[in-house]
């Protein structure tokens, strides 16, 4: 369940993703994407499935939620005390499951603590500052250390529920529909192998990011390498890990826009950027060269969720577009769609307007600003253009 | 081997021969000793009356003295000297690259059709920043930096070091053609530039190498790279050195040297004996070309090569070649050749893994030599860890050479490792660049058909995706060293 199955390393396969954001400041019942996933049944096979819901705890939005799944009690303590030492605990709960008929026990453990990050985090390799590296560097310090604990999410004012079973199970396992959020994504997983490993599902989550990804990444040695040097520690072991640390490394520590980000990991080829103007060029080239490590190779469509600065949704696939994903608006445009298949939208909004978006090319929207790309435009729009 | 029935007598073999095995007397043809097997009369032959066949063994067999060694001992006892052999040893030591097997896309990630889809084999050789700086200017984003030198080449391959002097003039010019038409970068060896090259200036890899023959500033601030000569992989430990008879005038020239003297580069250079004295050095050579280019160190593939190449990359070096064990060599003492380095499949995990480790592998571009014979070497080499394949023998050999090891005479009959007039106008230098040419080409088509084939449509996501190679061989401890899984082990 939580713990890692032995010799397990990577699990590769085939999903189902489906997100939506509401960008007006409404909020999206949890029935909504548990309806959108479980429509496209086609693409899970009872193997995994989870949930990320953002804004689901509007009275405690500047804590940290660290939510856990735990073997027993005493990974829990374990747990509990090494939080104690390293941030200011503000609140703990029992996460609300239930039993479903089909699901085979034993369950996890599932718990959640409220926490406010310490002023300095004294490690061996010297001390960390930054607050938000800090809980990386715990989330990631329990994931590799603690037996029968994993942390499957970190950020603020949202948590993952995940599982393994039929996006269904899952969804009743947590009576996903007692929360609302502003913004969900979601995935249902056909590994072709899988242990049963709950920690294992999708969505993959660090600090405010979460991903849902489909696809399989024919670089992951070489993406693996990159965010190991950056001092990012590979506890999961799947392709999904590795894109969630890139997109981490990118924008919050390399401070790159996001479809700057986004390019680095699916570029154009050299024969269009030779193409492009001047400015462009140039960039397009350099961050092929810089992060050449970055580049996911291979089939993948991705659904992205950031909280920071603001609650951000992004939907790309990969640039020869070998993974379905298809976009969508509600009729009033408040609220954006992304999914594999178009059902998914249908089955929610039978209304609303979808179209696919260039391959490669990230499609972001952004509480507060509505649609900022529709993954149609060149790829540096608002960036240097 | 001589047909009496075919052979018109016409001394064409004779002439043919450089190595003056074959003597024509009295219209009559005779073998005299001293084959080299490089089929070169037999290849001249109008009536094809020539075969060279192994010649059987004269010793009486003996497993352990086999007849190479007792040649070696017969050799030594009559001139008392250290042995010189050319090309990359000859003892058969297991090839890892056989040992290893490539990986393909099934079901769960598609293939890719190479004639249908793009593929992209672009490299870049240099430095890289690890992090892109762009910074918010009014409303727009600017790239603060980032910039570096850095060189483009369209395929993942890099011909290595082959001096003038050690190849003659035609061979070079063949080599530094070949570049230009393929763009790639071809290394100009320790000779210097002849005046004639500097138009292919910017294709060419310029070595300093501890004897410094021909370095100039202005040499250096046309070339495309500088490189640092530190070590070899046929020779770790060990300088250059040109044989006197070699030294021609237009050698004398390039090199600038007094003609006819022996080109010996010094085993160390002489300003460094340290990786501080390293630092310098680079730095001195970017100030030099006012950091317009990138500086790399070449080094042998030896024992303790991770940590090597860590202090190489801290000391400032924007590319690093390791060259193999296996590597050649136009004249090197047989006792290191055959038993000194490592292999260099496993430097290249090696460094590879070192350098992620410390965080500098993003830093650098790594390139590996020492006999790579064909794109599956190539492939293999940048699965392990290379950015670029860098070649020189299997080039040598696109143009004619038989690896008959005999370089270090200087009377090579194909006119490639030459300087006597009459045998290096044997090499027509337009068929020989566009043999090579074809070749590279060739091995790139290869390589875009694996990489189609693994599911991955550009060369750099294979960079050190040891994931994808699988180890097949009898020593499951390489496998480890190497970072590779072993065959029947999947990803979980």
């Amino acid at each position: 369940m939580a713990s890692r199955p032995p010799g397990m390393e990577r699990q590769p396969g085939g999903c189902g993703i489906a997100g939506c954001i509401d960008v007006r400041g409404g909020k999206i019942s949890g029935d909504t994407i548990a309806k959108m996933i479980t429509t496209m049944g086609e693409r899970e096979n009872g193997l995994g499935a989870g949930y990320v819901g953002y804004g689901i705890f509007p009275d405690r939005r500047d804590e940290y939620c660290l939510q856990f799944l735990f073997d027993n009690e005493d990974a829990k303590t374990r747990t509990e005390e090494f939080l104690k030492d390293n941030v200011y605990i503000t609140g703990d709960e029992r996460v609300y499951t239930r039993k479903v008929s089909t699901l085979d026990p034993p369950y996890p453990l599932v718990w959640r603590f409220f926490a406010i990050a310490k002023e300095k985090l004294d490690w061996p390799r010297g001390p960390i500052f930054d607050p938000d590296d800090r809980i990386v560097e715990l989330a990631m310090q329990i994931n590799t250390e603690v037996d029968g604990a994993f942390c499957v999410s970190s950020g603020k004012d949202m948590a993952v529920f995940k599982g393994c079973g039929y996006s269904h199970e899952i969804a009743e396992f947590f009576d996903i529909s007692r929360y609302e959020g502003s913004m969900w994504l979601s995935h249902s997983r056909f590994p072709t192998n899988s242990p049963g490993w709950w920690a294992g599902a999708h969505p993959i989550s660090i600090l405010d990011w979460s991903v849902c990804h489909n696809g399989e990444i024919t670089s992951y040695g070489v993406n693996k390498k990159l965010v190991e040097m950056e001092g990012y520690k590979c506890s999961l072991l799947t392709d999904t890990e590795v894109i969630i640390y890139i997109w981490d490394m990118l924008v919050r520590r390399h401070g790159l826009p996001i479809p700057t980000a986004a390019f680095a990991m699916a570029p154009w080829y050299y024969p269009l950027i030779e193409g492009m103007d001047e400015k462009s060029k140039k960039l397009a080239t350099w961050l092929r060269i810089v992060y050449k490590e970055a580049f996911l190779n291979g089939p993948f469509s991705i659904l992205v969720g950031r909280r920071e600065p603001e609650t951000t949704m992004i939907a790309m696939a990969d640039r020869k577009k070998l993974r379905p994903l298809i976009a969508g608006t509600s009729e009033k445009k408040d609220v954006i769609f992304a999914a594999s298949e178009e059902c998914a939208i249908r089955a929610v909004d039978t209304k609303a307007w979808t179209w696919t978006a260039d391959a490669g090319s990230p499609v972001i929207a952004q509480r507060g600003k509505g649609l900022i790309r529709s993954g149609l435009e060149h790829p540096f729009k608002g960036v240097m253009e | 081997m001589i047909d009496e029935e075919l052979c018109i007598n016409c001394g064409k073999c004779a002439k043919e021969c450089s190595f003056g095995a074959l003597d024509f007397k009295e219209k009559k043809v005779r073998y005299q000793g001293g084959c080299v097997a490089c089929g070169r009369c037999m290849s001249f032959c109008p009536t094809s009356a020539i075969m060279v066949n192994d010649v059987p063994n004269i010793f009486p067999h003996h497993p352990w003295f086999t007849e190479r060694d007792r040649r070696a001992i017969a050799a030594q006892a009559r001139s008392g000297g250290v042995l010189l052999s050319s090309c990359g040893t000859d003892l058969p030591y297991r090839s890892i690259y056989d040992d290893l097997l490539l990986d393909a896309a099934q079901v769960t990630n598609p293939s890719i059709d190479p004639l249908r889809e793009p593929i992209e084999t672009r490299t870049y050789l240099g430095r890289r920043s690890g992090k892109l700086c762009i910074e918010k200017r009014g409303k727009k984003y600017e790239l603060v930096s980032g910039d570096g030198a850095i060189v483009s080449m369209d395929m993942p391959i890099m011909i290595g070091h082959i001096s003038l002097g050690s190849v003659s003039y035609n061979t070079q010019k063949a080599l530094f053609t070949a570049a230009e038409h393929l763009n790639i970068v071809a290394g100009s060896g320790e000779g210097g530039l002849h005046p004639d090259f500097f138009n292919f200036a910017h294709r060419i890899n310029s070595e300093v190498a501890s004897g410094r023959f021909g370095v100039t500033p202005e040499y250096l601030k046309r070339v495309a790279a500088v490189e640092i000569k530190i070590g070899q992989g046929a020779k770790p430990g060990h300088g250059g050195h040109l044989p006197g008879e070699k030294v021609t005038e237009m050698i004398s020239q390039t090199r600038m040297i007094p003609e006819g003297t022996d080109a010996l580069s010094p085993y160390p250079h002489h300003d460094i004996y340290s990786i501080e004295d390293l630092q310098q050095l680079i730095s001195v050579l970017k100030e030099a070309t006012d950091y317009q280019m990138p500086v790399g160190v070449k080094v042998a593939a030896v024992h303790n090569i991770g940590a090597i190449a860590s202090g190489i990359v801290r000391a400032g070096a924007d590319f690093m070649t390791i060259d193999g064990f296996r590597g050649g060599t136009g004249s090197a003492p047989r006792v290191i050749r055959d038993h000194a380095g490592i292999p260099i499949e496993v430097a290249i995990a090696t460094v590879d893994q070192k350098l992620t480790e410390e965080g500098l592998r993003n830093k650098v571009t790594l390139c590996a030599s020492g006999s790579v014979r064909s794109s599956a070497d190539m492939i293999k080499i940048i699965a392990l860890g290379a950015d670029v394949a860098s070649v020189c023998t299997a080039a040598m050999v696109a143009m004619g050479c038989r690896v008959c090891q005999h370089c270090h005479m200087g009377i090579c009959a194909w006119g490639i490792a030459t300087q006597k007039v009459e045998l290096a106008s044997r090499l027509d230098p337009k068929i020989a660049a566009m043999s090579v040419v074809n070749l590279f080409r060739a091995w790139n088509e290869e390589l875009r058909e694996v990489l189609g084939a693994m599911g991955i449509d550009s060369v750099e996501s294979l960079v050190g995706n040891r994931d994808r190679l699988r180890y097949v061989g009898p020593n499951p401890k390489m496998a480890e060293v190497m970072d590779v899984k072993h065959v029947g082990e999947g990803w979980g």
